[in-house]
C-alpha cells in the first residue's frame, strides 16, 4: 500500500489492556486550570518507569464543565485499577489540591461499584472542618483551602481502555520526521477518548522487548535506529535517516483505530516529496497484547 | 393500564395506617385482593373497601382522591412507584421510603419524610412540623431523598437530619435545622426563631438574611464565594420547583455553628 508515495508496511501495532478514567479540572481561568492540568499529567509517559500514562485530552468550555468553569478534561491509565487508584490520589493531591482556584470532577462513568477514589481520601487535609455534599447522587467534598475551598468529586469512575497503540514514521531527515510528526499530532488531538502521553506526543526512542543486559526489560529499538544501519538487523532502507513514533492510549480500540488513521493520514499527506518514505510500526510478534491494529486496514 | 384510584368514600372518625397501600406491597395483587386488604383505623381494623372506593389496575402508579388528613403512613417504606394525592394527608407520609415519588396536592400533617433514605415526596400545600425529622426517641432523621414544599413547613424541620435534601418554596417555622447531623435544607422564604439549633453539620442556605438575625450560636465567617453553590444550582433545575427558577448564586455569608453543639454546621446566605 502506498499513500502519496509513502509505502504502508504490512505490519501492525500491538496494544494492551489498561485501566483508565477522565478527570475534569476546573478552574477561575483556562490558564490556572491547564497549570493545573500540566502538573497532573506530568512525569507519565509510559508505565514502565512513571506508574501510569497520562496527557491533557482537550480544553473544555465553560458550557462542557460541571460548575461552568472553564477546564481541561485528563486521561490517565494504568495497568490495573489499584495503581490507578494511587495515580490518580497522588496526582489529584500534589497537583490539584495545591493549585489556586481549582475544582476536580470525574469525567467519565465506570463499572458499578469499581469507582476510584477522587477526593475521597483527600478530605482527611480539611483537618475535620472538610464538608460532604450528595449533589444529584453524587457525593462531593468541600475542603477549606488557603483560597477558600476545594471542591472535589468523592470518586471516578473506572473503564477498560487500551494503551500502546502506535505507528512509526521513517523519513530522510530529522526535521522531515518530526514535522511529519506535528502534522499528526495536530490531526489526532481532534479525536476524543485518546491520548499521546510522550512529550508533545512523539517518541524518538522506541523499544523492543529485552535486552543484552540482564537487569533491563527493554532496550533501544536497534531495526529502528538509523545509524545502525550496518551493524544490526535493519529495518531502515538507506535513504532512511530518522525514525520516529506516536504512541496512542485510548478508551476504546475503536477510538486509537480512528487516532491512527487520521495520525497516518496526516503525515502521508507531506508525501514522498517531503522526506516522508515509510510508515510502520511496533509489535512484538502478537506476544505482548491482544489488541492488534493492522496498519493496511485501518487505512484502506 | 389505568392508576390505582382509592377514592375515600367519606371523612375518617379515626385515623387509619394506610401503610399497606404502597406499590412495593400492592405488586401481583388485583383489585378483589386490594379491596380486602385490612386498614388499622383506631381500635378497629377496616378492609380497603369499607374505605375508599376503588378503580384502576396499575398498582405501580397510585392515586389517592379525596384525601383526608387523617390518612397516615401513606408510602410507608416504598422502594419505587409513584404515589400522588388529591387533598390533604396524614402523619408519616413517606416514611422510611427508599425510592419513588409522592406528591401531595394539599397539606400535610406532621413527620413528612420521616427518616426517608431516598426518592422525592413534593408537597404542593403545606407541611407540618418535623418534616424529615427523626421520630421521639431516634437519632437519625431523613439520610437519603428530596422533600419540596411549595408552601410553609412547620417547626423543627429536618430535626435530626443526616443527608439528603429539603426545599421549602415558603416559610419554615421555629427551630428549623435543628439538631441536624448533615443534609441541605434551603428556604426561598422566610425562618422562624431558633434557625439551626444545635445544629452539628450541615447546610442551611438562605436567599435572605432571617427575620429575626442569627443566632448567637453561630460565628460569622465572612463572605465567600462557593464553587458547590452553582452545582447545587444545576441539580435544582432537573426539579419541578421554584428552586428550579431561582437565580443561581455562589455568593454568600457564612456562619459556622451550632458553637453549642457540635459547631461544623453553616447557614449560608445569599448576599
Amino acid at each position: 500500500m502506498i499513500i502519496n508515495g509513502v509505502t504502508i508496511d504490512e505490519t501492525f501495532a500491538e496494544a494492551f489492556p489498561m485501566k483508565g478514567t477522565r478527570i475534569i479540572i476546573t478552574a477561575q481561568n483556562l490558564e490556572w486550570a491547564m497549570n493545573s492540568a500540566v502538573a497532573f499529567t506530568g512525569f507519565a509517559t509510559s508505565v514502565i518507569a512513571c506508574g501510569c500514562e497520562a496527557s491533557i485530552e482537550r480544553p473544555l468550555d465553560p458550557s462542557e464543565t460541571p460548575d461552568g468553569r472553564p477546564g481541561v478534561a485528563c486521561l490517565i491509565f494504568a495497568m490495573g485499577g489499584k495503581g490507578l487508584a494511587k495515580q490518580v490520589e497522588t496526582r489529584a493531591g500534589q497537583c490539584v489540591l495545591t493549585a489556586p482556584t481549582t475544582a476536580l470532577f470525574s469525567g467519565i462513568e465506570g463499572e458499578e461499584g469499581k469507582d476510584i477514589a477522587l477526593g475521597k481520601n483527600l478530605r482527611f487535609f480539611g483537618d475535620g472542618f472538610q464538608i460532604s455534599k450528595m449533589i444529584d447522587g453524587k457525593r462531593y467534598w468541600r475542603i477549606p483551602v488557603m483560597d477558600g475551598e476545594f471542591l472535589t468529586q468523592e470518586n471516578t469512575g473506572v473503564v477498560s481502555a487500551v494503551g500502546g497503540g502506535n505507528f512509526l514514521i521513517l523519513a530522510e531527515s530529522q526535521p522531515q520526521a518530526l514535522a511529519a510528526c506535528e502534522a499528526a499530532i495536530k490531526a489526532m488531538k481532534k479525536i476524543p477518548n485518546v491520548i499521546m502521553p510522550f512529550p508533545g506526543g512523539v517518541v524518538r526512542s522506541g523499544s523492543k522487548v529485552g535486552s543484552k543486559y540482564k537487569a533491563l526489560s527493554a532496550s533501544t529499538n536497534d531495526a529502528f535506529c538509523p545509524t545502525l544501519k550496518g551493524q544490526t538487523k535493519t529495518e531502515c532502507s538507506p535513504e532512511v535517516e530518522s525514525v520516529m513514533e506516536i504512541v496512542i492510549d485510548g478508551l476504546t480500540k475503536e477510538d486509537i483505530d480512528k487516532a491512527m488513521r487520521v495520525g497516518i493520514q496526516a503525515a502521508c499527506d507531506l508525501g514522498a516529496d517531503n522526506g516522508i518514505r515509510r510508515i510502520s510500526a511496533g509489535n512484538y510478534g502478537g506476544k505482548l497484547g491482544p489488541f492488534h491494529f493492522h496498519l493496511r486496514e485501518i487505512m484502506a | 393500564m389505568s392508576a390505582l384510584t382509592l377514592t375515600l368514600k367519606a371523612e375518617v372518625a379515626q385515623r387509619v395506617d394506610c401503610s399497606p397501600l404502597t406499590p412495593d406491597k400492592l405488586a401481583g395483587k388485583s383489585a378483589d385482593d386490594i379491596a380486602t386488604i385490612e386498614l388499622v383505623s383506631g381500635r378497629l381494623s377496616l378492609p380497603v373497601a369499607a374505605l375508599f372506593d376503588i378503580s384502576g389496575d396499575d398498582v405501580n402508579e397510585i392515586q389517592f382522591k379525596n384525601s383526608s388528613s387523617k390518612l397516615d403512613h401513606v408510602g410507608h417504606a416504598m422502594s419505587q412507584g409513584t404515589i400522588t394525592i388529591e387533598g390533604d394527608v396524614g402523619a408519616y407520609l413517606g416514611q422510611f421510603m427508599t425510592g419513588g415519588n409522592i406528591i401531595v396536592h394539599g397539606d400535610s400533617f406532621i413527620y413528612s419524610g420521616c427518616e426517608m433514605k431516598g426518592g422525592q415526596i413534593k408537597i404542593h400545600g403545606n407541611a407540618g412540623d418535623f418534616v424529615g425529622a427523626a421520630r421521639s426517641g431516634y437519632k437519625n432523621g431523613m439520610t437519603g431523598g428530596t422533600i419540596i414544599i411549595t408552601g410553609n413547613s412547620g417547626e423543627r424541620t429536618g430535626d435530626h437530619m443526616r443527608r439528603g435534601m429539603i426545599l421549602i418554596e415558603g416559610n419554615a417555622g421555629d427551630y428549623c435545622g435543628a439538631r441536624m447531623v448533615s443534609g441541605t435544607i434551603a428556604v426561598i422564604g422566610d425562618v422562624g426563631r431558633h434557625l439551626g439549633y444545635g445544629m452539628k453539620r450541615g447546610t442551611l442556605l438562605l436567599t435572605k438574611m432571617p427575620q429575626h438575625g442569627i443566632g448567637a450560636n453561630f460565628n460569622d465567617c465572612g463572605a465567600h464565594t462557593l464553587s458547590f453553590l452553582p452545582l447545587m444550582f444545576a441539580a435544582f433545575k432537573k426539579l419541578d420547583s421554584t428552586f428550579a427558577k431561582l437565580e443561581p448564586f455562589s455568593r454568600v455569608q457564612r456562619y459556622a455553628g451550632d458553637i453549642g453543639s457540635l459547631g461544623m454546621g453553616e447557614l449560608l446566605v445569599k448576599l
